[in-house]
């Protein structure tokens, strides 16, 4: 898989789950893309369609200039705080940026503000803990 | 399952002597202060930074998603969600959160699980972490009551319990906080907590809501 | 009364499929109403799923113009016609419904605007209440704007009637209604989750931690999620467990932190957090596993 080392953007990421599930997750199906699942490194890109855009509005929180990056994307996701690494593939819309303007996830005082990334929980369990609900990342592909 | 089960903070006899152990070893540890190693660097210099052990990219650890199926001793057997079957092997090193961090015989057949760990040569994956039941959900606040909120998800309706002593909130980005008093019906929550499989409610561990 | 609801049926599902339609045709975003309901599991995609809906939304702009305008262009014979156009439009959408609730139980059916809860009674309530619309104006004795002519103040009446029942299942307005009533009730009797003891979570204490320096360097050890936590004497004690060493030398530890209880995010962004490592098997400490990581970076610490 081709997981690259040119910056992309950087924000605050947080996790869902998708494909067949248990619980509240049931109703998710594969997403946006049709194939996302939970076990799989997959990721939610708020850019990934102008549909999508419509409904995540990042521009409303300033950040207007996140590219669009389709599903099947692939990105290097990596946590500010630790530098652990997953490759993941965008294969769904999110997260809802616009309902969390100026939420902030920081190291030691150093903060990226906005969800501009949602990881399904193999992807993000692989970087941080479920039981923490965000996390402060950098992007590349 | 008493609530004593599943909160450590209840100690008793041997128990009670190894955390006091563990209370002195801790603090004649060393004290770390200062400012952020990575936060600090710009994206390069954060991408050429050493990557911790921890990496996903050398395929170190495993994952597992599905409900269990069936308890062998200390051995989960897990049926994916997707018609894969994991045997997911706790270990006394394992960390089990079911709501708070909790021990093995609170997992019960019919819990869904995700689990981290290391692939074993036997194919079963000795377990790291394993969360159980945990969701994390975009919800719509429709209604708070004394020991509940009523939650809209994907236009499902869901029950969120509010667990005293348990239960946090943050608002707009703030640390995690046991005043609940601020939440407003209709605002966008992300709520992270534990599935109850009896009633399809959920316990909440945090509600997090935006402006 | 029941004769003018008949003759006045025209008019009220007219114009309801004529709202219906020109959302369907017209809405923004019609990717976004399909996802997730039985129409795009019938369509096999979103795509797909979205031609169907505009063709539905064109069929039932179709009818409602029929229904409205039939009895003054083809007379009594459109009526009918019309009429069972509009009864055959709602046995479709029952059909399709029926269809969704079995092969799809969890889908929503995407009828209406706010389409995306699952099917249920208010879905087929909808349903019904076109085919018993197009049957009553298969039926109706003259052209509606007759009916409304000779009785303006009862035609009013249950034109409003038919408005507020048409609120109520295609347009949620009950449960708009139940919020502000909820928010009412707040405001009135207080917040019913006043006055919770102010005290840190741990959940609080763990995300101080796992922001501050010490995670960062203990991260490379620690294997685990949080394990075990306890309070003394103004402390919040954290344990993980971990790994340190490779392969072979690997040595398997409890990593220990210790915090001030009364600390989160807000108070300390910077927080002074004790760490030790220790060998799970002999107790002891662990003195250069946090070595390696300070290794990576120029970490200050201070002992």
């Amino acid at each position: 898989m081709a997981c690259g080392s040119t910056y992309l953007w950087r924000g605050e990421a947080t996790w869902f789950c998708c494909g067949n599930a248990w619980g509240p997750c049931g109703s998710h199906g594969g997403g946006a893309c049709g194939t996302c699942r939970s076990s799989a490194n997959h990721g939610a890109w708020p850019n990934a369609s102008a549909a999508c855009w419509d409904i995540t509005r990042p521009d409303l929180c300033g950040e207007g200039n996140i590219p669009r990056r389709g599903c099947g994307s692939v990105m290097n996701v990596r946590h500010q705080c630790t530098g652990a690494t997953v490759c993941i593939t965008i294969t769904d819309c999110g997260p809802r940026t616009k309902s969390f303007c100026g939420e902030a996830a920081c190291c030691n005082g150093q903060c990226r503000t906005n969800r501009i990334l949602d990881l399904t929980p193999a992807a993000y369990s692989a970087i941080g803990s479920l039981s923490s609900g965000k996390l402060p990342v950098w992007i590349y592909e | 399952m008493s609530p004593n089960r599943n909160t450590p903070d209840a100690p008793e006899g041997r128990e009670l002597h190894r955390r006091r152990f563990l209370s002195a070893a801790a603090l004649g540890g060393a004290t770390i202060v200062g400012a952020s190693a990575l936060g600090g660097l710009d994206a390069d210099a954060a991408f050429a930074a050493p990557s911790p052990s921890l990496d996903p990219a050398i395929a170190k650890t495993s994952f597992a998603e599905g409900r269990v199926a069936g308890i062998n001793g200390s051995m989960l057997e897990v049926a994916g969600s997707h018609g894969e079957f994991h045997r997911v092997q706790l270990t006394n090193a394992t960390s089990i959160w079911k709501l708070h961090p909790t021990t093995a015989d609170a997992v019960e057949p019919g819990d869904g699980l995700y689990a981290r760990g290391v692939e074993m040569p036997d194919g079963s994956i000795a377990a790291d972490a394993v969360w159980v039941n945990i969701v994390n959900l975009h919800c719509t606040i429709r209604g708070i009551g004394r020991d509940r909120l009523e939650l809209a998800h994907n236009n499902h309706a869901v029950v969120g319990r509010v667990v005293k002593g348990t239960t946090a909130a943050s608002y707009h980005g703030s640390a995690l906080s046991s005043d609940l008093s601020r939440l407003r019906i209709g605002q966008d929550a992300q709520v992270l907590g534990a599935w109850r499989p009896k009633d399809d409610s959920i316990d909440i561990a945090r509600v997090s809501v935006g402006r | 009364m029941l004769s003018l609801l008949r003759d006045l049926a025209p008019l009220a599902l007219g114009a309801l499929l004529a709202w219906s339609g020109a959302v369907k045709l017209a809405g923004r975003a019609p990717e976004r109403r399909v996802a997730g309901t039985a129409l795009e599991r019938l369509a096999n995609g979103v795509e797909r799923a979205t031609v169907a809906l505009r063709a539905v939304g064109a069929a039932e702009l179709l009818v409602a113009a029929a229904l409205l305008t039939a009895p003054a262009v083809a007379g009594p014979a459109g009526a009918v016609w019309s009429g069972t156009a509009a009864a055959l439009l709602g046995a479709a959408f029952t059909g399709y419904l029926v269809h969704g609730r079995v092969t799809a139980p969890d889908s929503s059916c995407g009828c209406t605007a706010r389409g995306d809860e699952p099917i249920g009674p208010r879905a087929f309530a909808r349903a019904g209440l076109v085919v018993v619309g197009g049957a009553a104006s298969a039926v109706a004795a003259g052209p509606w704007w007759e009916t409304v002519w000779r009785h303006p103040v009862a035609a009013t009446a249950l034109l409003a009637g038919c408005g507020a029942v048409a609120a109520v299942l295609f347009a949620d307005l009950d449960r708009r209604l139940l919020l502000a009533l909820r928010r009412l009730r707040l405001r009135v009797f207080g917040h019913p989750l006043e006055g919770a003891p102010k005290v840190v979570p741990v959940e609080a204490s763990v995300e101080l931690l796992e922001r501050s320096l010490a995670w960062e360097a203990a991260a490379p050890v620690v294997r685990s999620g949080l394990r075990d936590h306890w309070d003394e004497d103004g402390w919040r004690f954290l344990r993980y467990t971990g790994t340190h060493g490779t392969d072979r030398n690997a040595r398997r530890v409890s990593v220990l932190f210790a915090l001030d209880v009364h600390a989160d995010l807000d108070t300390a962004s910077r927080p002074a957090v004790r760490v030790a490592v220790l060998d799970e098997e002999t107790g002891e400490p662990v003195t250069d596993a946090l070595e390696d990581v300070t290794a990576r970076t120029a970490l200050p610490i201070v002992t």
